[in-house]
């Protein structure tokens, strides 16, 4: 009956192919094509040829004209990628040839068919996801649409006794479901697509289109997670492939200058920061199986005794403390405050990278997990959904205020990440059970496509400077006036831009609208001045970006379109292979909004989205009209004045220095952890050591070292002669004689 | 003082005079000379035992053969110019061997006389086992004893002492032969 | 005062401490092996005087302490035989009879 759902696992299922065959098929017939396919003279000589910083570099290693060491070194795997970083064209121009991506020459035939694995198997992937949105719209005749509940697609216990039944591999598609995995999917095909563009040339590229395609398998296990167990696998694997992707430029080091880590550093940043939010999910995971022996969404959410409303019966304040527990999960892993440090370090990793974490993949987890586990957090006590929207509230205006200052163009739109997590956090948090997980989720639903639009965009802009330049630039002060150069970048980076500060009748202006009202409608005037607030601080700083990158004074339009260019050498327009996915995002950017019924797909009970309460609602113009004032500040200060005057106004007062000092230095939270780091966790590690130092070691070295003495003791004792033996012997006989003469005396 | 005791004083005496002059002499064909003598001596003690048969094995295979055995030996093994044939070890091995030895037999004389184990006879069992009421003649009882295939014998000891003595003499050949 | 067990017990432990004494000090191995003959003498005392004064009964005519003496004379010809063959043995490999200077058994 519902044939056509039940083989939804099959979204599940290609992206983990498509890893695999990369992985164990078309990367490994790469690697060893590039060992057969070019000689190391050839190869060598082209590279000398091609840049000169190889050749400096390859006197310096004492190894010119040999390039047999190199050769071998390509051919095992990463440490070939390790031993091309100096050769890369662009790379050399730096002091230091290792310290970028390290490209080939050209991409073999498998390399290339890599990424059409990849990008076909998604493609397949999204296209079956959006004829099941269809379907399940009711949209496609002769299929029905799915039941409230659910379908279970696929279900896997350990053993057929009692014991095991809460352990069950278990997926699940309903509704929510259907939509997050048509977000993911079609964000994961853009982006994979994208790539091909941007990563070409790279000597990792299959190995970045296995870890893209293992990206979108474990975040949609995750969507697909029919319960705790497999919701935290995913969860996990979602943090592996991030630390993957995040650190995937193994060679690149760290610029204290601009205050950016180096990519492997950023990747075990993120990897420990998660941890330390997935204890809080873990303990919260095993407080309700304590209390309720599932692991099981609907079973936790429905009335049996398994069911949390039965179990936690009398206990809800416990029932509250595992739910703030889950959503410390949801903090570490959506960068809320206070374990949100980890994104902006995240923006090392590939742009396309950060696209997906931050549209798509790894970020929207946390929201996706509290959306599932929405019916489990209104069974708790009202201080969990409390600590949902605050914990979102405040996000949402630090990172506003961090992103106001920011330089580095990725680092913004990361700030405006975390930002809009908060959001939906906030959207999650005040909806109540009579909306549903719907507005956080429409939230997500629309940021997905305009947040992976401005990511991709940001892509194309330093992928276009990286070529002008030969470095890697990201900051906006070395921009401006670029969209003279790519006008299709520029415009759909527009619309994105638009659509995030809530310009009228674009997608993020519902979103984010009905979130800010709902604040209003449910009582919660803090939130609501927070949301009001951060909509118009949003809107600054992304025109802020904006201006500095594609326009400046002087410029057409006014300053909007073009302007001075101050960076070195001429950009050109992107390829089309990462243009026309930022064409396709920009459509969605437009258009995502307009389903009316979401939150009633997500949850039949709830409203539809009323279009003309929203355009009728004078509160919904204060937000526009706060937007449209950051808007026009930005272009007065970034257009009109330039940035330059407003760098020394800044500079010469002592408040506004002062603040742009600290938000600058984001509120000084890294330098905290770090010092807390640095100072607390290192000191005390430093303790355990000297005792594992003294004591354990010595311990186990005092034993060894007592049995060593004793052996080269009693070495002596094997002296090889007969006599010796002998008298020991009879000793023993005499030692016996006097203990049998000392018993029978004292009997 | 009967005659017997007499005998046994005297021979008693110079047994273990002769045990010592073979532990203690410097020279080992001296040593060799005396150990004839305990042999002697032992042959007598086990006559006062009334072991007629054993003493006289006792002269022939001790006093006789062994005996030439072990000058053979020190003919063989002889070293030049070494004074001192028979020498001991350090003082401090010396020392421990003498309280290791005399403790052993103090430990032995102990339990023999004093304690309370020599005290108590030991009790009569039931033998398995046709007895035969043996002679007076004590070599005739003897080979009674040894091959008897009706009555209470070690016959089967016997044969395995034969077997012993069998691969002795071939393990003796076998050891003693110079390898070409 | 007739003759004891106690005689013939403790004139075979002196003699048998004797040939300790002189197995434990001397370093010929001749000397050794004559001190071990001392020893089995000593032994051999002690069983045919235990043989002698045995009066219980169905033991009493079995000389079981005599026919002990004869199988250790046996057994004590054979070791004498195969230890000189060894000490020849060696004697031949090493020039030597001194066990301070023979350590084989030293792994």
């Amino acid at each position: 009956m519902y044939g056509l759902y039940e083989y939804a696992w099959l979204i599940l299922a290609a992206p983990l192919a498509s890893f695999a065959v990369i992985v164990f098929g078309t990367r490994m017939a790469d690697l060893w094509s590039r060992h057969h396919g070019q000689t190391a003279q050839d190869y060598a000589a082209y590279l000398r040829e091609a840049d000169p910083a190889f050749a400096a570099w390859e006197t310096a290693r004492g190894s010119g004209g040999h390039g047999e060491q190199q050769h071998a070194a390509q051919a095992a795997g990463h440490a070939g990628e390790a031993a091309h970083a100096g050769h890369g064209g662009e790379a050399g121009h730096h002091g230091d040839p290792y310290d970028d991506d390290p490209t080939v020459p050209y991409l073999t035939p498998w390399a290339k068919l890599s990424g059409y694995v990849g990008v076909v198997l998604m493609l397949l992937s999204c296209l079956y996801s959006w004829v099941l949105l269809f379907a399940s719209l009711g949209l496609l005749p002769g299929t029905p649409r799915l039941p409230e509940e659910g379908i279970t697609l696929f279900s896997y216990t350990w053993g057929s006794d009692a014991a095991f039944q809460p352990y069950t591999i278990a997926f699940h598609l309903d509704n929510l479901a259907l939509a997050m995995t048509v977000v993911v999917t079609t964000v994961s095909l853009l982006v994979q697509f994208y790539s091909q563009g941007y990563m070409a040339q790279s000597a990792g590229y299959a190995r970045f289109f296995a870890y893209l395609s293992l990206f979108a398998f474990s975040m949609l296990t995750i969507v697909f997670a029919a319960n705790f167990l497999v919701i935290f696998v995913g969860w996990e694997l979602v943090g592996l492939s991030s630390y993957l992707l995040i650190g995937f430029w193994i060679n690149k080091r760290a610029k204290p200058a601009e205050e950016r880590p180096a990519p492997s550093s950023a990747a075990l940043q993120a990897f420990v920061m998660n941890r330390i939010g997935d204890v809080g999910f873990i303990l919260g995971i095993m407080i309700l199986f304590a209390t309720t022996g599932t692991f099981d969404f609907a079973t936790l959410a429905g009335n049996g005794p398994h069911g949390v409303a039965q179990a936690f019966a009398g206990n809800q304040a416990l029932l509250t403390l595992a739910m703030i527990l889950v959503f410390c999960g949801a903090i570490g892993k959506s960068a809320q405050v206070p374990l949100h440090t980890w994104l902006p370090s995240a923006m090392e990793g590939p742009t396309p990278v950060s696209a997906l974490i931050h549209a798509a993949t790894m970020v929207a987890a946390g929201v996706y997990m509290v959306a599932r586990t929405f019916a489990l957090f209104s069974a708790a006590g009202p201080q969990a959904f409390e600590v949902v929207a605050w914990i979102g509230g405040i996000t949402a205006i630090f990172a506003a205020t961090i992103g106001l200052t920011q330089t580095d163009f990725k680092r913004v739109l990361a700030f405006s990440t975390i930002s809009q997590l908060g959001y939906m956090f906030v959207g999650l948090g005040v909806a109540g059970t009579e909306i549903g997980p719907g507005a956080g989720m429409f939230h997500l639903f629309t940021h997905a496509f305009f947040k992976a639009l401005l990511f991709l965009g940001a892509g194309s802009v330093l992928h276009a400077l990286h070529h002008a330049m030969h470095r890697e630039v990201q900051d906006m002060r070395l921009m401006g006036g670029l969209a003279r150069f790519m006008p299709v970048t520029a415009a759909t980076w527009l619309i994105a831009g638009l659509s995030i500060s809530g310009f009228p009748f674009l997608s993020g202006f519902y979103s984010k609208e009905t979130l800010i009202s709902l604040a209003f409608e449910h009582g919660n005037y803090g939130l609501w001045a927070i949301t009001l607030v951060t909509a118009g601080l949003t809107a600054f700083y992304m025109f802020r970006a904006f201006f500095l990158a594609f326009g400046g004074k002087g410029g057409a339009l006014g300053g909007i379109w073009g302007g001075p260019y101050r960076g070195e050498g001429t950009p050109h327009e992107s390829p089309v292979t990462m243009t026309l996915p930022l064409v396709i995002l920009a459509v969605f950017s437009i258009f995502a909004g307009y389903w009316v019924g979401f939150f009633q797909y997500l949850d039949p009970h709830a409203p539809l989205l009323d279009l003309g309460k929203i355009f009728s609602d004078g509160l919904t113009w204060l937000g526009v009209a706060l937007s449209l004032l950051g808007i026009a500040w930005a272009y007065v200060l970034y257009c009109a004045v330039g940035w330059e005057r407003v760098h020394k106004v800044v500079e010469a007062n002592a408040v506004l220095r002062f603040f742009h000092r600290l938000l600058l230095h984001r509120y000084y939270v890294d330098t905290l952890y770090d010092w807390i780091v640095r100072y607390v966790v290192l000191g005390l590690c430093h303790v355990a050591a000297a005792f594992d130092r003294f004591v354990v070691d010595g311990i186990v070295n005092g034993v060894a070292g007592l049995v060593m003495e004793l052996g080269s003791g009693l070495r002596r004792a094997e002296t090889g002669k007969v006599q010796a033996y002998m008298t020991v012997f009879f000793g023993g006989i005499a030692v016996f004689a006097v203990v049998v003469f000392v018993l029978a005396t004292l009997r | 003082m009967d005659l017997a005791s007499l005998i046994f004083w005297i021979i008693a005496v110079v047994l273990v005079a002769a045990a010592l002059v073979v532990v203690g002499q410097r020279n080992i064909v001296h040593s060799a000379l005396a150990l004839v003598v305990v042999f002697a001596m032992a042959s007598g003690i086990f006559l006062l035992l009334n072991a007629e048969f054993i003493a006289i094995v006792q002269i022939l295979i001790y006093a006789g053969a062994v005996t030439i055995l072990i000058l053979f030996a020190l003919m063989l093994t002889r070293i030049a110019g070494q004074r001192v044939t028979n020498p001991n070890a350090r003082p401090l091995a010396m020392a421990v061997a003498l309280v290791v030895s005399t403790l052993v037999g103090l430990g032995i004389i102990f339990a023999a006389t004093v304690s309370q184990f020599a005290q108590s006879a030991p009790a009569a069992q039931l033998l398995q086992g046709t007895v035969c009421s043996l002679p007076s003649n004590n070599v005739i009882a003897i080979g009674q004893l040894l091959y008897s295939p009706s009555c209470y014998s070690y016959v089967l000891p016997f044969e395995i002492a034969t077997v012993v003595l069998l691969v002795a003499i071939v393990g003796a050949i076998v050891i003693s032969r110079e390898e070409e | 005062m007739g003759l004891t067990l106690t005689h013939f017990v403790v004139l075979g432990a002196v003699l048998f401490c004797i040939g300790l004494y002189g197995a434990l000090t001397k370093r010929n191995a001749v000397a050794i092996l004559m001190s071990i003959e001392i020893m089995l003498n000593a032994v051999n005392i002690t069983l045919i005087a235990f043989s002698f004064f045995n009066h219980v009964k169905p033991y009493a005519n079995l000389l079981t302490g005599q026919i002990f003496a004869i199988f250790i004379i046996t057994v004590a010809a054979a070791e004498a035989a195969l230890a000189l063959a060894m000490i020849i043995a060696i004697y031949r490999k090493r020039q030597t009879v001194d066990v301070g200077e023979i350590d084989m058994l030293k792994w």
